[in-house]
């Protein structure tokens, strides 16, 4: 009856891909390895960084997992979850997020063979979910907690978090230096932890030594008028007023209009607003304050006048910036100069304008509250600088995950190998094929060690060798055992304080399960075609990219064709 | 054959461009052919152990599920006998909220026996009237496969509630399904109200939040705002609420007008009066007990200020239907315009707060005595694919659970009533005389289509499967269904097995029967030219063949 039919069916809209069954599911696979690749040899304290050059030119030089990700611009549907998950990872712990892709990517690289030789998805999607709880409660098994030591103790066990996370990165150089750094930023904002409450600051120039850390805040000098050197530059124990409103000569509202019968009542009326502009200045200075921040603008007249008062002031302060003074000084934002408190004035230990670099600036040092404090970096490139943040980032985010749980565990793909060793031990409990999946999840965890040697230079090898060797130790001192990236051997990664938190990896191999799980499930993909609106150029990439990289092989054969005649 | 058609007849009559198709081959078994095909794309994602399809919509959206109710809405079907079919399944999805897999795969097989039935012979007429009747006998038979004692429950027990639940929530996430359907009945079981036959699908929310595992999701009584709250108050206890609709802020005229000033002293008042006026707008709030301020658009930075001067909490909640929720969750009454509140007029939260979860500022509202109001799961998963199928879980069951507040009867899952209505009704034909015998005796094997999608999905050995599943039926234990874990039959009763609700499968039959005779009922079909500019250049990928 086929070759009569005629015309076709048309089942779907026109322009409709779509493509089923195993080799689209191995297209899918190809494309995340795909992409996993590409971040892999970033990974560990030898990893290399990436120079990503986008469209506009922009050059960004980065490390970090979820930075790539976000860079590469994927657009083929499968491999688009991975960067979802390095971005969940970012937001949910801050790092670990090349770790996260490489799992999934390797999760999924062990799943291949057994999809091509016909191993139903579901049953490897059961096993590998069976294997994430088995993992999970054995990382928290093995964790060891923090809490309950005194301050001091908990800061250096902290700041040794700190320095695995940096250790990785491209100031990892310096690593003690910034983990000490961090670890006091955090400390410092307390339990309110409001991560926009810890402020990076860049000033180009210097070398990374010259970074400090502020207990309080710091900003950049404001643009500034006339006047504003005569302005004291230093005090001691200020009162801020903060606003929200403009010191300056300017029309009240918008819809208002003076209409006047009598020329002579002019004079009054340009003195009106002069009266306006000077009774607000007077507000603030019987308030007592001495530094006054205003979001909006701060007028030469107004400069002049708390100069002459001698009152330092700033205008045009970033949003960020002034939520921060507010915070830590204990001050409130005005938005009118009437009926202003003492309440609603903040106050800090010592303000003073510093120059850094070829920069100035305004420092609020020994702040009542607390709650803020202020990274100033400095660096040589731009690239660096951004990157030093990104690190910083990062850092900051890993010392609030273990400040809040509280647990760490072994580093250095320690605790990967135990926990492959583990899961490889229960797996030959198990009668039925999931023991092959289990063994190959497990082996898939091994893929963190084998890529810090590689990464290193190290023969992988061998050093996986002596690793297995150390974690089946029946008396289970061989745990904490991960790669020595110093010389290429083995070594205690617990007595070499390479401590990760334990959310981390929870977190990594929860989320790496999961895409891995998600991209197994998935037979058949419908593409539709774009809207009108939608359309252009974008859809023929995007079509390209569908069946992207890898797929290529399949395509002949790959797409059962929904438009049959 | 068709391109050689002159035109003559029908073809002459109607304008240049229409296409016309009538007869057996070309219409009816077209329109099978359509449907099949439609079928065999939701069919795979059947069961516990269905496949995800990923689906990516005009609008570049990529949805990874097996819900079909999602599949076919975002597929854009366009043949038109398959489209009778998506509709069948939406009915499904407005009525009961699951089983449209179902309703669009069953009446798929439906319609591919069909196909059989006309090529031995048969008019399409006497199918349908064979079908017709094999849906009522198959729900009277459906009738007599209910539960003994099933009919009575209390939808706020919630083992009661989860062990009806499970059925629907693992063919979307199995392995999950412990922890969602817990998550699920408690949400549901809080705001059930007094007369569960009044239950609102609308007081379950969800949140999605990225980040994290299923493990970290939980349930709130009240809301979560997927917002911060503005100024500096971030946390409030114990607190009444006011909330107003027309935001707070200094009221303008909408009519574009000009303040005239006449002299100095005028000028120098104009903002003072202003400043005034919100500071007594603010305060007659606070003086009203009131010490969170919810506004439903723009917070003025004026109002904002007094706000803060008198220690209120400001939240800004600019979705309508989220701003009736929250009235429903605190008791409050939106008041249009700033004024001072009457006492009755305010809510009450037992705390308000924001929280950072998993990187995201939220403010969780929660009201605990108020109890039976608003629920909110708070979901969290690594991607947004993942979130959004947790979601759609999510969705179908708080949809099962208001089913089972209207009809708590329930049958056996696991393929078993399918087998037992299959069974009886092979039996039944063999008693009727006509024709439509044949008809009834495929109706009846249409529904080995379920055992043998589950088998097969789960890859097992679907034929081996079935038959020990007749055999087990055939001597007596009609409760036998397709045990997915182990790959064999098993006696369901008893145990916690899966149990559909009846209703739900009531109505995926009836809907399936009743799409299945629609298309079958058709026997011509003229396609108008349409309209707009040239024909696309047909991709390439249509030769396979």
């Amino acid at each position: 009856m086929a070759a009569m039919m005629q015309p076709q069916i048309i089942l779907l809209k026109e322009g409709t891909d779509t493509s089923q069954g195993k080799p689209q599911l191995v297209s899918n696979i190809n494309a995340c390895t795909a992409v996993s690749d590409v971040v892999r040899t970033t990974l560990g304290p030898r990893g290399m960084d990436k120079l990503i050059h986008d469209d506009k030119g922009n050059v960004t030089i980065s490390n970090d997992g979820a930075t790539i990700m976000k860079l590469l611009d994927i657009v083929h549907p499968a491999a688009k979850i991975l960067v979802d998950i390095a971005k969940s990872q970012d937001s949910e712990v801050g790092d670990g997020t090349t770790t996260v892709v490489l799992l999934a990517g390797e999760f999924l690289r062990e799943a291949k063979p057994f999809i091509e030789d016909g191993v139903h998805p579901q049953n490897l999607i059961r096993s590998y979910r069976t294997a994430c709880s088995l993992a999970i409660e054995k990382i928290k098994e093995l964790a060891i907690s923090i809490e309950g030591k005194s301050l001091e103790e908990k800061k250096s066990l902290l700041a040794k978090c700190a320095a695995t996370t940096l250790s990785s990165k491209l100031i990892g150089g310096e690593k003690e230096f910034f983990a000490s750094m961090v670890v006091n930023a955090v400390v410092a904002i307390g339990n309110e932890d409001r991560l926009n409450m810890i402020g990076i600051k860049k000033v180009p120039g210097g070398s990374m030594r010259d970074s400090f850390l502020v207990d309080g805040v710091a900003f950049k000098k404001t643009f500034s008028y006339a006047g504003f050197e005569q302005q004291p530059k230093k005090f001691v124990k200020p009162k801020i007023l903060l606003l929200n409103i403009e010191l300056e000569l300017k029309s009240e509202k918008e819809n208002a209009e003076i209409r006047l019968s009598d020329p002579s009542q002019y004079q009054s009326i340009v003195d009106a607003e002069w009266n306006i502009i000077y009774d607000k200045l007077d507000k603030c200075v019987t308030s007592g304050a001495k530094v006054v921040l205003s979001r909006l603008a701060i007028g030469d007249l107004a400069t002049q006048y708390f100069a002459d008062r001698d009152i330092f002031c700033a205008g045009r302060v970033t949003e960020e910036d002034l939520q921060r003074v507010a915070a830590a000084t204990g001050g409130t934002v005005q938005t009118s100069v009437n009926n202003v408190i003492d309440e609603v004035l903040g106050t800090c230990e010592i303000f003073e304008e510093r120059q850094v670099g070829n920069e100035r600036f305004n420092i609020f040092s020994g702040c009542p509250l607390g709650q803020t404090a202020t990274i100033v970096l400095r660096g040589g490139a731009d690239q660096f600088i951004e990157e030093a943040e990104r690190s910083l980032h990062d850092a900051i985010m890993i010392v609030r995950r273990a400040l809040k749980n509280s647990t760490v565990v072994a580093g250095g793909g320690a605790i990967d190998m135990e926990i492959s060793r583990y899961l490889r031990q229960h797996a030959r409990t198990i009668a039925g094929k999931s023991q092959l999946f289990i063994n190959s999840y497990a082996k898939a965890l091994e893929v963190i060690p084998r890529q810090l040697c590689d990464n290193a230079g190290f023969d992988a090898t061998d050093v996986l060798n002596k690793l297995r060797q150390k974690h089946a130790l029946p008396s289970g001192e061989g745990a904490p055992y991960g790669v020595d990236i110093n010389t290429g051997g083995i070594a205690d990664s617990f007595a070499n304080f390479v401590w990760e938190p334990a959310v981390v990896k929870i977190n990594a191999i929860n989320a790496a399960t999961e895409a891995a799980c998600l991209v197994l499930s998935v037979d058949e993909t419908v593409k539709n075609p774009k809207s009108e609106s939608a359309q252009g150029e974008a859809a023929a990439g995007a079509m390209m990219g569908g069946r992207g990289r890898g797929g290529a092989a399949f395509r002949g054969r790959g797409g059962r064709g929904m438009r049959r005649r | 054959m068709g391109f050689s058609m002159q035109p003559y007849g029908i073809q002459a009559m109607l304008k240049e461009g229409h296409r016309h198709l009538s007869g057996l081959d070309e219409a009816v078994l077209k329109n099978i052919d359509a449907c099949k095909q439609l079928s065999a794309i939701t069919r795979t994602s059947l069961g516990p152990n269905g496949m995800n399809k990923m689906v990516i919509n005009h609008l570049d959206k990529l949805f990874v599920t097996s819900d079909a109710g999602t599949i076919v809405n975002e597929l854009e079907v366009q043949h038109p006998a398959a489209k009778i079919l998506v509709l069948a399944g939406k009915a499904q999805q407005e009525e009961i909220g699951d089983g449209v897999n179902l309703t669009i795969s069953f009446a798929g097989e439906l319609l591919q026996n069909a196909e059989e039935l006309i090529r031995t012979g048969l008019h399409p007429s006497e199918i349908i009237s064979g079908y017709t009747k094999g849906i009522s006998k198959s729900i009277e038979l459906l009738g007599e496969l209910v539960e003994e004692g099933s009919e009575n429950m209390d939808v706020r027990n919630k083992e009661q509630v989860i062990s009806r639940m499970r059925a629907a929530v693992a063919s979307k996430q199995f392995g999950q399904e412990e922890q969602l359907c817990s998550l699920i009945a408690d949400a549901c079981i809080q705001v059930c109200p007094k007369n569960p036959a009044n239950f609102n699908v609308d007081n379950v929310r969800v949140a999605k939040l990225l980040g994290g595992g299923l493990h970290n999701s939980s349930v709130v009584r009240g809301m979560v705002l997927k917002n911060d709250a503005f100024g500096s108050i971030k946390r409030m206890e114990k607190a009444k609420v006011a909330v107003f609709v027309g935001g707070v802020d200094t009221s303008a005229t909408e009519t574009k007008g000009t303040v005239l000033i006449h002299s100095a002293e005028q000028l120098e008042n104009y903002a003072k009066t202003e400043e005034a006026k919100v500071e007594e707008l603010i305060k007659a709030v606070a003086d009203s007990g009131a010490k969170v301020i919810v506004s439903g658009a723009a917070v003025g930075e004026m109002a904002l200020h007094f706000c803060e001067r008198y220690k209120l909490m400001v939240l800004k909640i600019s979705s309508k239907f989220e701003l009736r929720r929250f009235c429903r969750t605190t008791g409050a009454v939106a008041l249009l315009k700033l004024s001072a509140p009457s006492p009755d007029d305010l809510g009450y939260v037992d705390s308000v707060s924001v929280e950072e979860i998993g990187g995201a500022r939220v403010t969780v509202v929660k009201n605990e005595e108020g109890g039976n109001s608003v629920s909110t799961i708070v979901l969290r998963g690594s991607t947004d694919s993942i979130l959004d199928d947790l979601e759609r879980a999510v969705d179908d069951g708080v949809n099962t659970y208001k089913s089972m507040c209207r009809d708590s009867r329930i049958v056996p899952g696991a393929a078993a009533t399918e087998i037992e209505l299959a069974r009886r009704l092979k039996e039944f034909s063999f008693k009727e005389t006509g024709l439509d015998q044949y008809a009834i005796a495929k109706f009846a094997e249409s529904f080995e289509m379920v055992p043998k999608t589950l088998a097969e999905n789960a890859g097992l050995n679907a034929m081996e499967i079935i038959s020990s599943l007749y055999e087990r039926h055939a001597s007596g234990s009609t409760k036998v269904g397709i045990d997915l874990e182990g790959g064999a039959c098993v006696d369901i009763s008893g145990s916690s097995g899966p149990w559909d609700l009846y209703i739900t499968k009531f109505f995926a039959l009836k809907y399936a029967a009743d799409a299945a005779c629609t298309v079958l009922r058709v026997d011509q079909i003229i396609m108008s030219k349409p309209a707009g500019g040239p024909r696309r250049e047909q991709p390439a990928g249509m030769d396979d063949d």
